[in-house]
């Protein structure tokens, strides 16, 4: 609460943006429960929680994206109910997508005014004027700006400041970000802090979502945290501590859905020296031993799946070398990584992973169809007796084998995907967010899957942005940030505070 | 000394704009073409061949931009071929009973804006793709011209002096009518697409068809009027070539479609949507006119006019290709 003389400095600021038991569910699960927050006008509010915690949900409720199932959204005293993106527009809040949402191949000046193209007699464009105050919001919001040149040419930094012009074009009284950092150089991290700082001037509420506890502490007035769809606390920034942030993000027990068989590390299986790629990795260097879980913890934008795809040869590298079971991989290409004995189970499932419209045999069998060939033809007995014995032993629940695995459940979809690697025969195994988009359930028998691969020797190398998944599955964590491994810490040994303090290093 | 380096400079803005719109690049081929078939045969480079090219490339002209404005909003209409004999079915006979040119011409608009209405409404609101349906569409509406017709063409009976002109008549004795028709359709086309906001929405809505929704626009509608839109102007195409040829032929405009797209993108329309321009389309659909005129001119064999006509397509959009990898 907040004090009376609290009340009189800071009378100016009306609470413009006030929701009260927000609420949102999906088929299973509920994704934003009876969550409530206020903003001032002039003020920036940090939304912070774990991955899952709500938060884009809540930007979605806000934004007009989605409507809430419960749940009040007043804007200067006013509730409003918003059924698309541009009703909330109208009302005052502008959302910054991390996905920029511009066209482009126009200019900066004609994406301001998408909207409305500022409407004249026989639907004239107004090219002169649209240009007039395109300049004209650069000059009030000191953004260095050209209003002709094309979006598709500007970096994201300044794509942002088209969004944030946008909102101006519109008088948005809220504005929200979402990780606006998360590709940001650090001298354009700089720059937009001192835009929030002019943004403020303004008077114009700004809700700031990061992961970046060192931004929160630098830009915010005060954190509103989330958890499992819950609010969790609210407070001024200045009453908390790294150490009380992350309490608060983490906090729960991990569950013990971790079974830990006794596994005998082998020989090292896979050895990655000094490894760069264009865009992001930067001297990467690490090993796994057959039969240990390694994991990889990183917040979004740290490197994680990308380091995924250039340890099996699908991103190229710039430099350093990857040995697989004292191999060098060369060509840096994905059938060698095959022929070598490393495969990936990716993290985007729907778009890498699955051939939807296909049946569960031949998604399983697309690696290892070679091994059912006899002169020249594929047997089908052999591949339905091989995929039946998968099926069975991964408990894939499913009708008929000739099902499209669209069909499927996401956890079993994940199994056929497990199976297809472990079919062809696999020394190392690299897991990008296995058990992103499944149920607890399930979650817990993906789990068991990858401590059974383990303990059959396999090296398992695990991606993930999940906490208690990290500290279940690994033997060791290595930490990325921002490209770079940050810290090695034994698996058994480490604390969630030691692993998000390297991960925001 | 200062001249000189201004020289340069300017000389480097010419080619950075080069490099920006492929436009500049589009006027210097088609310069190229018309000055190498000019040294190769001394007929092509006269006021009476250069301006029959314009007359005779006007029909695929009218044609080539409702495909492009198609292609711009993300969808492909490749029934404009068949279009072009079906419509001049109901303009001829129209006019046979009638004897009137505006009723004709209305009748032909219908019916082709119809078909545009049915290939519209099974690729945006049944989500069917446009390329399978407007296929579809061109071997119905070609089967159905065969079948009405019985294979023979239908003959204009009443021969209108101002149906004849608008196919066949110079402007003072130079300019033929089809290309001034087709010049000034394309004229108020480009202008539309730049300056009118609802031309801004179909760069929109093929640029990025979700941010355009997120902005506000109909996105189906935009599309659905896009097809329309196109058939109309396929339409325009087949009336001229029905006024050339005094007839509704049954065979007419068969192939007119792979023309027309070979066209729009030579003129830089991305096959993928949201990017090119009208200007484009109409110094491609010149450069394949003059290429095509010019092999004739110099007597090369028609089966080396195809090969030529397909290689120019390829290198154009090779080169493009080459110039888009650079820049990201």
């Amino acid at each position: 609460m907040l004090s009376k003389s609290d009340q009189v400095t800071t009378q100016q600021q009306i609470d413009f943006l006030k929701v009260t038991g927000l609420t949102k569910s999906f088929p299973g699960v509920v994704a934003l429960d009876d969550v409530s927050l206020t903003v001032r006008s002039g003020e920036v509010l940090a939304l912070l929680g774990e991955n899952g915690a709500g938060k884009s949900t809540l930007i979605k409720l806000l934004a007009g994206v989605y409507a809430a199932d419960k749940g009040l959204i007043e804007i200067g005293g006013t509730p409003h109910t918003f059924h698309s993106p541009s009703d909330a527009l109208d009302a005052g809040i502008k959302v910054v997508f991390q996905e920029i949402a511009l066209i482009p191949e126009f200019t900066v000046a004609e994406n301001i005014f998408l909207e409305t193209h500022l409407s004249k007699s026989f639907g004239r464009v107004p090219w002169k004027e649209i240009q007039d105050r395109a300049v004209d919001i650069f000059d009030r919001a000191g953004f260095a700006l050209d209003p002709n040149s094309k979006v598709r040419d500007l970096p994201v930094s300044k794509q942002q400041l088209v969004e944030i012009s946008r909102a101006l074009a519109h008088d948005a009284r809220v504005v929200i970000m979402d990780e606006p950092t998360s590709s940001l150089t650090p001298s354009e991290v700089a720059n937009l802090f001192q835009v929030i700082g002019r943004l403020k001037s303004m008077g114009i509420a700004i809700i700031y979502v990061s992961h970046k506890l060192e931004e929160i502490f630098e830009i915010s007035d005060k954190c509103v945290v989330l958890r499992d769809g819950k609010w969790i606390s609210t407070k001024h920034t200045r009453d908390h501590t790294q150490g009380s942030l992350i309490k608060d993000m983490v906090g729960r027990e991990i569950e013990d859905l971790f079974p830990r068989s006794e596994r005998s590390l082998g020989p090292t299986m896979i050895d990655v020296s000094g490894l760069s790629t264009r865009a992001r990795l930067r001297d990467i260097s690490f090993n796994v031993r057959a039969g240990e879980v390694v994991g990889f913890f990183g917040l979004m934008g740290a490197g994680r799946t990308e380091l995924a795809k250039a340890v099996v040869g699908y991103e190229p590298i710039l430099s350093g070398s990857v040995k697989i079971d004292g191999h060098q991989l060369k060509p840096h290409s994905t059938s060698k990584s095959k022929a070598l004995g490393i495969g990936l189970l990716t993290e985007d499932r729907k778009s890498e992973g699955l051939m939807p419209d296909i049946s569960i045999t031949h998604n399983m069998t697309l690696a290892a169809l070679q091994n059912f060939r006899r002169r020249g033809f594929i047997d089908e007995n052999d591949e339905a007796q091989k995929v039946g014995q998968f099926v069975e032993r991964f408990r894939i629940k499913h009708s008929a084998l000739s099902q499209p695995i669209k069909t499927l459940s996401g956890g079993n979809q994940q199994k056929v995907l497990l199976s297809r690697w472990l079919m062809f025969g696999l020394k190392v195994i690299v897991l990008d967010e296995p058990t992103r988009g499944i149920d607890v359930g399930a979650k817990a028998e993906i789990f068991a899957l990858i401590d059974e691969l383990a303990a059959a020797g396999l090296a398992v190398i695990l991606m993930t942005s999940e906490m208690p998944e990290l500290f279940g599955l690994s033997d060791r964590i290595y930490v990325l940030s921002e490209g770079q491994i940050t810290a090695e810490i034994d698996g058994n040994n480490a604390t969630q505070e030691e692993v998000l303090d390297a991960a925001i290093r | 000394m200062r001249q000189s380096v201004s020289l340069i400079l300017s000389s480097l803005a010419v080619f950075k704009s080069l490099g920006r719109s492929s436009n500049i690049a589009l006027v210097i081929s088609l310069g190229l073409v018309i000055f190498v078939f000019s040294l190769m045969s001394e007929y092509f480079f006269s006021a009476r061949n250069l301006t029959n090219v314009l007359g005779q490339s006007s029909i695929i002209m009218l044609i080539a931009l409702g495909v492009a404005i198609g292609l711009i909003a993300g969808e492909v209409d490749i029934s404009v071929g068949s279009v072009v004999a079906v419509t001049a079915i109901p303009l001829i006979e129209i006019m046979n009973s009638t004897g009137s040119l505006p009723l004709g011409i209305l009748g032909a608009l219908a019916v082709g804006m119809c078909v545009g209405a049915i290939n519209g409404y099974f690729s945006v609101y049944l989500k069917i793709n446009s390329l399978i349906v407007t296929l579809g569409m061109l071997f119905i509406l070609r089967g159905a011209v065969y079948l009405y017709t019985g294979k023979r063409a239908t003959p204009d009976t009443v021969y209108l002096e101002s149906f004849f002109i608008l196919g066949n008549g110079k402007l003072f004795g130079v300019l033929p009518i089809p290309a001034l028709v087709a010049g000034l359709i394309a004229v108020a086309l480009i202008f539309g697409m730049q300056y009118l906001r609802f031309g801004r929405r179909i760069y929109a809505v093929g640029g990025n068809a979700e941010v355009a929704r997120l902005a506000g626009y109909n996105v189906m509608q935009i599309k659905f009027i896009c097809f329309i839109i196109c058939s109309a102007l396929a339409t325009c195409g087949g009336i001229l070539l029905s006024s050339r040829l005094g007839a509704a032929i049954h065979t007419a405009g068969i192939n007119y479609e792979f023309q027309a797209v070979a066209a729009v993108v030579l003129g830089g329309v991305s096959l993928a949507g949201g990017v090119g321009t009208l200007t484009g389309v109409v110094l491609g659909v010149l450069i394949l006119a003059f290429v095509s005129n010019g092999l004739g001119m110099i007597n090369a064999p028609t089966e080396w006019q195809l090969v030529i006509t397909g290689l120019v397509i390829i290198a154009a959009v090779t080169l493009d290709s080459f110039k888009s990898h650079q820049r990201t």
